[in-house]
């Protein structure tokens, strides 16, 4: 059993031969977009097999959406369908198509590939984040022609543009009907095509997708650059290294990595409202909440007066982050009165802690009084913990005896369904993302939501049977203006609720390595760059 | 030697089964995938169509039976995220972590045996102080702030080598590093008190009676025996590298089993997870079975029977 030292050297040089030979480094030219991110979602070419907005990010450069984005302001715009219109009884939408889009092997984009991707979307084995809401909303559609689709809706669902757009979640995407029909499902995931301005050209699992992009113009913007490779590096020191030596182009950061970042040389590029930072109140309601003292309107109002929320701002997040206005409202939301919500906000959400103290002593607790908080961070936003934080810190302030429990959301976010056992009278850390229109978000609140904040179906006490009554003129409304008027209307209810409470409006981050890409414009309310690389300018090009 | 194989082979097996139900029972206990795949405004219907897509909707002992009959026939379920065979994805990183691990244990084994001999050999002189401290930084420096200190220096400053990734040589040097520091200062110990044990053995002592020079009593006689511990501590080691150089392959964004696991953690992917930790269970079993083998032929006095 000796074992001769040819043999081990052998061994040895296999081993190395094997690692130079595994995976090819990529070329880091200047025709190479490299795009280095936290998370690449489930890496699955198949936009019904991801359900969360990391698929923003790698579905979005190979399929068109049907609604697009409005570039400037944020919100809904053209898509593959240039516009659509609503039928006089509000129970259909006829979405007129973009002529001459192709696919990438060269069929043109048809109405029939419309409904296919519509209803594929719906189909049992999707999981796409709103594929549910898709079964829910569509009852049938007609192809009018090649260009024209007519999708009818189960009763008046104004806000179900909006749900088409990736402006929200990926339910518009358009897939090729012939191509998927013959290569297969494994055949379409192993080799995707779409419409999109960047071609799939390959996947590494847990390391890289690859792009090429395409020849000829596109609608979204032609891309500069020749390949485009998103990598995915979990460490933010690691992505900023690379963005600094140049092995990156971009990366995905937080907020607390401002500083190093731009003491590296880069530029910092900030989306406007990716997400709202908020805290809520649990199951007030509840008979075990009752003699609480968050039952009390007086406390929960003095509880948002005791937080300086400019602080958090310049502080936690590092002055790239805004007042925020209503409960998940942006300054791109639609069917709201936006000045009213930021004069709102402006006085309502102000700095007070002499009142705030003042309203704990109407309340009957001068001393304080001991509260549960759960402090934690949804997917993406690890930074809701430190601001968690600076909120503990503020309630402290006024007297508060805040008992903080640090918890992974994936350990939190179970509680919260059904029954939540242990949250009655807690409060904890939320977040709302960035949508165009409030209301789908508000469902919240109702009686008949995931999170019933305000009362469930066996109990719902006045204010949840306002906040049902209100939300169900919102979303049943067909006219524009008694829907806006209606929206502002929930928006109040919960506001002075003080049930779930506005502490920021985050931004999405990132470090561009200025000698690799020039200035461009960031899509407000979308924070990944699935949308936006096409239009990503060269170092040396004009700004988009 | 074949009994004592069989034995170990149906020992394994039971050791598979009980890991595979605590496995199953415990990734269970603090949260579900669905939960976290949903985004926050999804309604109920969303979460029970998606419990129900992904076959969570069943009622616990079913779902358990379900994952044992597939695991008899090799099949470990379909991972939750990505969609694939839960095994297809573990073997599709494993290579990767295979090209890494033994090249941090190559360098750790050439760099700790002569550092430890020379400890041992020259104890209480300046080389033992010298090979003592490099042991203490090794093991007190977290992998975590090493990778990120190389990448400053080596890639950042001097701009000799890539930050991360894997791809061609020098992609492996600042990882091999951050891995193999960890490992040269525990094998280092573990060589120089072996060594001195048995240096004042008998054996050892009669060698040198015999007028055997130096060289040839400590390169021949006593490394020889003293590397049993340390062959023990290397396959140890091998399985730990294998299934938890999580730290190394997050800083250095190295797609391996390591990074895998975490992963499978996070989403609550029971099927990956259950399918990860049975495999790397396997693995770990196979390395002890093949440090007993290896024992037998460094001490020939070791016979299993």
């Amino acid at each position: 059993m000796r074992i001769r030292r040819p043999v081990v050297l052998l061994g040895l040089l296999a081993m190395l031969g094997l690692a130079a030979g595994v995976a090819p480094a990529t070329a880091q030219d200047r025709d190479t977009l490299v795009i280095a991110l936290d998370t690449l979602g489930a890496m699955v070419m198949d936009p019904i097999a991801d359900t969360r907005a990391p698929h923003a990010h790698y579905h979005a450069p190979v399929w068109d959406s049907l609604v697009g984005f409005d570039f400037d302001k944020g919100g809904i715009g053209p898509g593959v369908a240039e516009r659509w219109e609503g039928a006089p009884d509000g129970k259909s939408w006829t979405f007129h198509l973009r002529k001459g889009l192709k696919f990438h092997n060269g069929d043109p984009v048809t109405a029939h590939d419309v409904k296919f991707s519509l209803e594929r979307k719906m189909s049992p084995e999707s999981i796409a984040s709103g594929a549910a809401a898709l079964r829910r909303a569509i009852d049938k559609i007609d192809v009018v022609d090649d260009h024209t689709v007519r999708v009818h809706t189960k009763g008046v669902i104004p806000h179900f543009v909006a749900s088409l757009s990736r402006a929200v979640f990926m339910e518009g995407t358009v897939m090729p009907k012939k191509y998927i029909e013959s290569v297969g499902v494994k055949g379409f995931r192993e080799k995707p095509i779409g419409s999109g301005p960047w071609k799939f050209v390959r996947l590494v699992p847990g390391d890289r997708i690859e792009y090429e992009a395409v020849t000829t113009p596109h609608w979204r913007g032609t891309p500069q650059f020749k390949r485009m490779v998103l990598l995915l590096v979990p460490e933010q020191s690691t992505r900023i290294a690379m963005v600094r030596t140049g092995e990156a182009s971009i990366a995905s950061i937080g907020p607390d990595a401002i500083k190093e970042a731009q003491a590296g040389g880069m530029r910092i590029v900030s989306v406007p409202g990716t997400m709202q930072a908020v805290y809520q109140f649990w199951g007030t309601y509840k008979p075990e909440a009752k003699g609480s003292p968050v039952t009390d309107v007086r406390v929960r109002e003095a509880l948002s007066l005791a937080i300086d929320r400019q602080q958090i701002i310049d502080h936690v997040m590092g002055k790239q982050a805004r007042w925020p206005i209503a409960f998940a409202t942006f300054r791109y939301s639609s069917d709201v009165t936006i000045p009213r919500w930021e004069d709102w906000a402006k006085t309502s959400l102000r700095y007070d802690p002499a009142r705030a103290k003042k309203l704990l002593a109407d309340a009957g607790y001068p001393n304080g009084f001991k509260l549960t908080f759960w402090n934690t961070a949804l997917p993406g936003t690890p930074f809701m913990v430190q601001i968690g934080e600076a909120v503990a810190g503020f309630w402290e302030k006024i007297g508060v005896k805040v008992e903080m429990k640090t918890v992974e959301w994936g350990v939190f976010d179970p509680q919260t369904r059904g029954e939540q056992k242990g949250l009655a009278a807690t409060a904890s850390m939320y977040r709302t993302a960035g949508r165009p229109e409030p209301a789908p978000r508000y469902t919240t609140f109702t009686s008949k939501g995931v999170q019933h904040i305000f009362g469930d179906t066996k109990d719902c006490p006045a204010l949840c049977q306002e906040v049902d009554k209100v939300y169900e003129s919102v979303v049943s409304e067909k006219d524009d203006a008694r829907r806006l008027a209606a929206t502002n209307k929930m928006l109040e209810v919960v506001a002075n609720s003080w049930m779930a409470v506005p502490i920021v409006e985050g931004v999405g981050l990132w470090a561009v390595n200025p000698k690799r890409v020039g200035q461009f414009k960031p899509i407000p309310g979308r924070h990944e760059f699935g949308d936006v690389a096409e239009r990503m300018p060269r170092a040396d090009q004009k700004p988009w | 030697m074949q009994r004592f194989i069989l034995r170990r082979f149906f020992q394994s097996l039971v050791v598979l089964l009980v890991v595979a139900v605590v496995v199953f029972a415990l990734a269970r206990v603090t949260g579900n995938a669905a939960d976290l795949l949903l985004p926050e405004d999804a309604g109920r219907e969303d979460r029970e169509h998606l419990l129900k897509a992904l076959g969570l909707d069943r009622p616990m002992h079913e779902q358990l039976a379900r994952f044992l009959k597939g695991a008899l026939s090799g099949d470990l379920g379909m991972s939750i995220r990505y969609r694939k065979p839960a095994v297809e994805v573990f073997f599709e990183r494993l290579p990767n972590t295979l090209t890494l691990v033994p090249i941090a244990l190559l360098s750790a084994i050439v760099i700790s045996i002569p550092l430890g001999l020379l400890a041992a050999v020259y104890r209480g002189t300046i080389i033992d102080r010298v090979s003592g401290a490099i042991a203490v930084l090794g093991i007190a420096t977290p992998s975590f702030w090493l990778g990120i200190v190389l990448i400053y220096i080596f890639s950042i400053q001097l701009g000799w080598l890539p930050s991360a990734r894997m791809g061609g040589p020098a992609h492996y040097i600042l990882p091999t590093i951050t891995l193999a520091a960890f490992l040269v200062a525990g094998m280092m110990r573990l060589v120089r008190s072996s060594v001195l044990e048995v240096l004042n053995s008998e054996f050892v002592k009669l060698a040198r009676i015999k007028g055997l020079s130096q060289t040839v009593v400590i390169w021949k006689h006593c490394l020889r025996n003293a590397l049993i511990p340390v062959v023990t501590l290397f396959g140890v080691f091998f399985a730990l590298l294998v299934t938890g150089a999580i730290v190394t392959e997050t800083v250095f964004a190295w797609p391996g089993v390591g990074r895998l696991t975490y992963e499978a953690v996070i989403f609550r992917d029971y099927p990956l997870l259950q399918a990860v930790i049975l495999l790397k269970a396997m693995i770990v079993l196979g390395v002890n079975l093949a440090v007993d083998i290896l024992y037998a032929y460094l001490d020939p006095r070791v016979r299993y029977s």
